[in-house]
């Protein structure tokens, strides 16, 4: 009799779906993709050794490096972006270059199509180790670009 | 001529079947495709039925990095799919083995044996970006007709931005 | 009466043009209202029909020899047994049906189910003799139960008539016959409690497994031909005696439709609400439930025919 109930409630309250192409909310403690910021990236790689399946690939470079991300590859562990918070905190930065955001990626139809590649040229260093005064080789700062986006084109810049 | 070849691209686009294929994965995403027909999601509220056999359906989901073992096993059930297929590649594991990258057991992902048409991305991926691929895959059904998929593509190239200096 | 009508009745109404529709509509119906009531928002209006659509334009694999010669047949067979049951059935009273009888009616009734077991016999694959030995199982139960509830009917009323049936004076024993097909049409119609016999994922879909495309437009179109078949013969049977005396023979029409429509919202209730039994089970439940009803109903119409 109990599964009559519920039908007829059912019935009554009328259907709990969301129409198609609705997303739901996604809580705030939601690990999604990662997002990028060059203008605070110092350079560490220790997301890239803390990457548990390979989705961030580092390649330095004289005076610049290459950062890419392919949420393909991620599975959101989340361990990146504590790598870097951490060893922000331990130079003394409140500030990190990786953060998560709430948002799912896309579903995408080639290989690879995800995947995005930052060249960050190399900074001198912050103020607190700047009596050091020992130049890096680069030179301007580095402007920051659109951040990752899911499903955003890459803006093209000049090269540095 | 040209209605009733309308009239086949929305049914396909209608009604796409699904036939839902394990080749070693975790279960995370076969979960979150059993939580896609649940009521909150309804994946029936596209057309979407899931088949208890391949040659009842027209789209082959497949989750989990292709184990060694599983090559032949998933081989053979394309191959059983019939007419017009599309396959799509749910979770992370099928698109790139995720964690088990240089794992001895895989054979690859599953571009390597099969065309794919969507790829769903995470791990596991929301049951709603599930919907999403599905839908999208039906659409490819719709547009392909009758042609055979393409043959199997190289990885694209990475997109590579310069920063402004 | 004529070839021609006969031709009208058997191909228009409510023969294959009406009864197609028909069969796509409560297959809807079936599947909207057990979503509605598992809090879902079920498919859209026309999609059994985009459903048989894009199965015609599905490739079928080669079947070579004797089998794949039947495989093809059964399915043909089982759609045109279907699509004459349902062209027997007088949904316009007046105009009496088809003049055949219940016999003819009930044999075209068990094709479909007759089908469907040779199918997964000759499909060779082993899904489809296990799913085929299960709806042999099971047709052997209810079909007992079945048949005794009719022809304890008809017994009663000297009469295989069905349109001499359908305005019989009202009696208890045509009720009890009348319960007694609506506890078997679940079983003949593949719903849950007794969906076993196409149970997917559990037999890979049974008997059906091997087949694809048309051929399964074709027995998706069966099943949609035997809910109609189903619901018309239940509405056959009870309609006359909901009979407003005005109207005329439209509005006799509509309310033998709207009886259908009826059983079917009754029968989808029983489906969302129950899960799938056993096997063992499902005889069970006919053989020691059911099966004391039905001979109730023949003894009592033996002992009625006595009487008179």
């Amino acid at each position: 009799m109990n599964i009559l109930i519920m039908l007829w409630k059912n019935l009554r309250r009328g259907y709990q779906t969301l129409l198609f192409p609705a997303h739901p909310r996604v809580t705030p403690r939601f690990r999604g993709l990662v997002q990028f910021d060059p203008a605070l990236c110092t350079g560490c790689a220790v997301c890239r050794f803390r990457c548990t399946s390979r989705a961030i690939e580092f390649k330095a470079g004289k005076g610049e490096f290459t950062w890419s991300y392919n949420p393909g590859q991620c599975t959101f562990c989340g361990r990146c972006v504590e790598g870097c918070a951490e060893h922000a905190l331990k130079e003394g930065h409140t500030e990190h270059a990786l953060s998560q955001q709430e948002a799912v990626p896309p579903v995408y139809t080639t290989q690879g199509e995800l995947k995005k590649s930052y060249t960050v040229a190399r900074r001198p260093p912050a103020a607190k180790m700047a009596t050091t005064a020992t130049a890096r080789s680069a030179g301007g700062d580095a402007r920051t670009t659109a951040g990752l986006e899911a499903g955003a084109t890459p803006a093209t810049g000049g090269a540095q | 001529m040209k209605l009733l070849k309308r009239l086949m691209c929305t049914a396909r686009r209608r009604s796409p079947w699904l036939f839902h294929m394990n080749s070693g994965s975790c279960n995370g995403c076969d979960i979150e495709i059993v939580a896609a027909l649940s009521p909150r999601y309804d994946a029936e509220q596209l057309g979407v039925r899931l088949e208890g056999s391949p040659r009842h359906a027209d789209i082959l989901c497949v989750t989990g990095p292709v184990t060694r073992k599983a090559v032949g096993a998933v081989k053979t059930v394309y191959d059983q799919v019939l007419g017009p297929k599309a396959v799509i590649a749910i979770g992370s594991c099928p698109a790139t083995t995720n964690v088990f990258i240089d794992s001895r057991t895989l054979d690859g992902p599953l571009d390597k044996h099969l065309p794919v048409d969507v790829f769903v991305p995470g791990c596991p991926p929301r049951p709603d970006a599930i919907i999403a691929g599905v839908a999208k895959a039906a659409q490819i059904l719709a547009e392909r007709g009758n042609k055979a998929p393409q043959p199997i593509v190289a990885i694209a190239a990475e997109t590579t931005e310069e920063v402004n200096q | 009466m004529n070839l021609l009508t006969a031709l009208a009745r058997l191909l228009i109404f409510p023969g294959l043009l009406f009864a197609v529709p028909a069969a796509w509509f409560f297959l809807w119906v079936e599947r909207k209202s057990v979503a509605l009531m598992q809090e879902r928002v079920g498919p859209p209006f026309m999609q059994p029909f985009w459903d048989f659509v894009k199965l015609l334009g599905k490739s079928t694999p080669p079947r070579p020899g004797i089998a794949g010669l039947l495989m093809r047949a059964w399915p043909l067979i089982a759609v045109s047994a279907a699509a004459g049951a349902v062209g027997l059935l007088p949904v316009l009273p007046s105009s009496g049906g088809f003049e055949g009888d219940l016999i003819l009616l009930l044999a075209l009734l068990e094709l479909p189910s007759i089908c469907i077991i040779a199918a997964g016999f000759s499909s060779r694959s082993i899904f489809g003799e296990i799913g085929s030995a299960r709806e042999a199982a099971l047709s052997v139960s209810y079909n007992i139960v079945f048949l005794l509830a009719i022809v304890s009917i008809a017994a009663s009323q000297h009469t295989f008539r069905l349109e001499a049936l359908a305005s019989a004076p009202f009696t208890p024993l045509h009720w009890l016959g009348v319960l007694a097909i609506l506890v078997c049409l679940p079983a003949k119609l593949h719903i849950n409690p007794f969906s076993l016999p196409n149970a997917e994922q559990e037999i890979y879909s049974g008997p059906m497994t091997e087949y694809a495309g048309p051929e399964l437009a074709m027995w998706e179109l069966s099943h949609g031909l035997e809910w109609v078949a189903g619901t018309g013969l239940v509405a056959t049977l009870v309609a006359p005696h909901i009979a407003i005396p005005w109207g005329g023979a439209w509005l006799a029409a509509c309310i033998f439709v709207a009886i259908s429509f009826g059983v079917v919202l009754l029968l989808s209730a029983l489906a969302a609400a129950t899960a799938r039994l056993a096997i063992d089970s499902s005889v069970r439940f006919y053989w020691q439930c059911t099966l004391i009803f039905a001979v109730l109903a023949v003894s009592s119409a033996i002992f009625m025919r006595f009487r008179s």
